[in-house]
């Protein structure tokens, strides 16, 4: 035997007499690897497969007020609204779904350390990454997703996963929202070929307490062929009108009864909420005559002022910029009121606003990150001093050499010195009516339809949205890297600041977002592609857009129905035609309270506006 | 000096290293008496701690369990044609009138009950899950028992089964218990019956929430061959409790 032989009978012998083990230190046991394909297992809940449930099954759900109230007026005919139609599954809804779930590991190829647990999902075509390397969760105005940004690690005989950035998606699609401020902690416990999952969802807008829930998912005996599910939205109902959302008043839905009925069931434990969760909700139960006097109780807003946004604010208030890559040429600047969208390349840097003001120094310093060019265009998105706050020095900081060495450039003694500010010509009047000072005023404007412009390698739109928040909105397309800045019209932590004084309205708020709506192209499934920066919050995509739209939608309905009864101010304000989104956009203090958003609602739809959209 | 090729040095090389390691290893470990001796008692290597009070979470199942579902729905039951015919004949007065209102608080269905449980260690090989809902007992014996039981919650035997890990690795694994011997009951309060020849094995598994918050997730599979087609599988989950405060004793209800 040579010395080769001898050595690894010896490294044998060590290692079957001693034990001695090669796991290495990823601390995974073997026994939670949860590599191959698995399918949730029907059975359970198996009224729910799909996870939709029936209307107004909401029993053993943590749903508060505004949670119920969400789901009470939802109609299922909005799952044939255009951006509806491929909406994506969420973090755990996608568990509850019928389809086939692939779970593979990645690892590093040079030091085979567990990188990542990825999970791939037939319906919805989803796939999720569980970073297990300890980074960081992002900033809390990154973009969320139908997944989310997940973490993983392992804690005994279990993987345990925390969920951040998730979209707004179900609990039941039967209209139990699950908020895009939810949270979610998940276990998953492998028991041979049969993993259990319990998911807990931290929701502060639509729950009021954490909902847990335990389920299985079953190793298939053979790998599967059906891995795909195709989805493309298109027209469901002809003729139908883009500022139509169906949507059920409450205290009218005519199917309130309907699974209860059929159940033999109270309806007040159908309506979900904490107290249906445990035991003793059957006591309460034995009561008919309370049960019933609860149950219609829960079936509209209960009385009092509205109630303040519970969703964390996304912005740092930290006193610093901080710089977003978006997509293409774009990067978000947040922390100086409005957001700010900066377009770089070949050409000098396109500033979509300037911000509040107060920090307009670092906003140049950060665009100088960025590039070492000097801003060439500012673009005013309207008046509004969150947006144009910061014009003056931002503009002193650029130079525009598009207009040295032209026709006209001899007669301005300063063309050239500074960036050029674009915006409406309302901007421009409205800001001299301000009496800001003329180097913080844009000096070139437009007065309907599109300014154009081809810049950094690609083109650039500005589109005028009259009669929205006020009469000087515009927004901007960045074609090639298919982002939007949209200013007021759009915000992810708020009502839209509709300023019907001068000149907007919720019909032109909506209109311009159906504007915005016709021209987003989503990637996959209602995710990706075009990319929105917002006036106010975080980074968002069209699915988020719509369900903002159909929000303003269904407000407007109610406020209008009120109107036509023959309500006043005072009554509309307190059926709290708001109190299904409050929770997540309302205000009961500051600058824009939900009060002044009823109001504006309610004054725009008494008052109609007579202009129509300029485009 | 002879040439030795570099594949065979590496190998020593290894050898040594691996020799020394082991050494080192083991030396550390208190000398060459190979794996740590097993703890004497179920008590003593315990993975978790699951005593105390929980409180069920109903939040699957729920028209199935908090509230009792009509007769002849065992939707997501597969029941076998003489597991039908058993349910579709279901009646709560006929159980009442037989003393027999239990029949649904039998272990296969014990744990999807909304109520409350106690756990505690009987003894050192013991563990005793009391309810409120029904006021029953459930004994998991981890060593082997004279009583083999019949009663609604058989005889359950226990173990911790380990997942396989490295050294150096805090064990872990899950809480199994298998239980026999049971008295014909419901799998649901509308009579879906699991007969005599029913097996359960359950896993009780302990999670803990950053809040704070610890749930006790129990895995559960009946099979029955008399009237199941397929094996009834359901996960249950309970909260902990921090004090018996809300515990409240409740005799079975048939209906």
């Amino acid at each position: 035997m040579n010395l080769l032989k001898y050595s690894f009978v010896l490294v044998g012998a060590m290692v079957w007499g001693q034990g001695l083990d090669f796991s290495g230190r990823t601390n995974q046991p073997a026994g939670l690897d949860l590599s191959g394909t698995w399918y949730p297992q029907p059975l359970q809940d198996s009224g729910l497969i799909t996870a939709s449930g029936a209307l107004v099954e909401y029993g053993g759900i943590p749903v508060n007020e505004a949670g119920r109230l969400y789901a009470l007026a939802w109609s299922a005919a909005r799952i044939q609204g255009r951006q509806h139609q491929c909406m994506g599954y969420t973090i755990p809804y996608t568990y509850n779904q019928p389809g086939n779930l692939r779970f593979w590991e990645e690892r590093d190829p040079h030091t085979q350390r567990l990188l990542s647990i990825k999970h791939y999902w037939q319906i919805s075509e989803g796939e999720r990454t569980i970073w297990m390397d300890d980074r960081p969760h992002p900033a809390a105005y990154a973009q969320h997703t139908w997944a989310g940004f997940s973490t993983g690690k392992f804690e005994g005989n279990a993987l345990t996963v925390y969920t951040t950035h998730l979209k707004r998606g179900w609990i039941r699609s039967n209209g139990l929202a699950q908020s895009d401020e939810a949270t979610v902690t998940e276990h998953f416990i492998r028991h041979g070929d049969r993993i259990t999952y319990l998911s807990v969802v931290n929701d502060p807008v639509y729950l009021a307490e954490p909902f847990s829930r335990a389920y299985t998912l079953m190793r298939n005996a053979k790998e599967p062929d059906a891995w795909l599910y195709a989805c493309d939205d298109g027209e469901q109902i002809l003729g139908r009108r883009e500022d139509r959302v169906e949507s059920y008043d409450w205290g009218r839905h005519p199917f309130l009864r309907e699974f209860a009925d059929s159940k033999h069931i109270p309806l007040l434990a159908t309506l979900g909420g904490p107290e249906t969760m445990y035991p003793e909700i059957l006591a309460k139960l034995k009561d008919q005559q309370a049960m019933e006097a609860a149950a219609t109780a829960e079936l509209t807003p209960s009385a009092g002022p509205p109630h303040a946004s519970r969703a964390a604010d996304p912005n740092p208030h930290d006193g610093e910029i901080h710089v977003l890559p978006v997509q293409g040429n774009l990067y978000m600047l947040v922390g100086d009121g409005g957001n700010i969208a900066v377009q770089i390349g070949d050409q000098a840097p396109l500033v979509v606003n300037s911000g509040a003001g107060q920090l307009t120094d670092k906003v140049v310093a950060a665009i100088r990150k960025l590039t070492d060019k000097p801003i060439q265009f500012i673009v005013n998105t309207n008046f509004g001093a969150d947006y144009t706050g910061g014009n003056v020095k931002l503009r002193a900081a650029g130079h525009d050499p598009s207009v040295e060495g032209s026709f006209f450039s001899g007669q301005f003694a300063d063309a050239g010195n500074g960036a050029t500010i674009i915006g409406h010509q309302n901007v421009q009047n409205h800001l001299l009516a301000l009496k800001k000072p003329s180097e913080g005023i844009p000096s070139d404007t437009f007065f309907q339809g599109r300014r154009r412009k081809f810049h950094n390698g690609e083109a650039v739109e500005i589109f005028y949205e009259p009669g929205a928040t006020t009469d000087s909105d515009t927004i901007v397309h960045f074609r090639r890297s298919d982002v939007i800045a949209t200013g007021d019209l759009f915000s992810s932590t708020s009502y839209p600041a509709i300023d019907v004084k001068n000149g907007g309205s919720i019909q032109g708020e909506i209109a311009a977002l159906n504007y915005i709506l016709d021209r987003t192209v989503y990637q996959h499934d209602e995710e990706g592609g075009t990319l929105i920066i917002p006036g106010h919050g975080r980074l968002c995509d069209e699915w988020e857009m719509a369900e903002y739209r159909d929000m303003l939608v269904i407000i407007r309905d109610r406020v209008q129905g009120l109107i036509k009864n023959g309500a006043t101010l005072e009554k509309v304000k307190a059926a709290r035609v708001t109190a299904d989104y409050d929770d997540r956009f309302g205000a009961t203090s500051g600058p824009w309270t939900t009060d002044m958003f009823v109001e504006a609602v309610y004054t725009g739809l008494k008052n109609p506006p007579k202009t129509g959209n300029g485009n | 000096m002879p040439y030795t090729p570099i594949r065979t040095r590496l190998a020593l090389a290894a050898s040594l290293a691996l020799v020394s390691a082991t050494g080192v290893q083991g030396q550390g470990r208190g000398g060459r008496g190979g794996p740590p001796e097993p703890p004497k008692t179920a008590r003593a290597g315990a993975l978790y701690d699951i005593t105390g009070y929980w409180v069920s979470v109903v939040t699957e199942d729920w028209r199935f369990r908090m509230v009792t579902p009509p007769k002849g729905d065992y939707t997501g039951v597969a029941l076998n044609e003489a597991g039908r015919k058993f349910a579709d004949a279901w009646d709560p007065a006929k159980d009442e009138a037989a003393g027999e209102q239990c029949k649904s608080y039998g272990a296969p269905n014990l744990m999807r009950v909304p109520g409350r449980l106690h756990i505690t260690w009987q003894d050192d090989q013991t563990l005793k899950i009391e309810s409120d809902a029904g006021q029953q007992t459930r004994v998991l014996h981890f060593a082997s028992a004279d009583d083999q039981g019949s009663g609604w919650q058989g005889f359950s035997k226990a173990l911790w089964e380990m997942v396989p890990v490295g050294r150096g690795i805090t064990p872990v694994g899950s809480l199994k218990v298998v239980t026999t011997h049971l008295k014909p009951g419901y799998l649901r309060k509308n009579g879906v019956p699991y007969s005599a020849n029913a097996t359960l094995t359950e896993y009780f598994d302990r999670v803990n929430e950053p809040n704070g918050d610890a749930y006790l997730v129990i895995t559960t599979t009946v099979e029955d061959p008399v009237y199941l087609a397929q094996p009834f599988l359901t996960a249950s989950h309970f909260r902990k409790q921090p004090d018996a405060k809300s515990w409240n004793p409740a005799p079975c209800s048939a209906r």
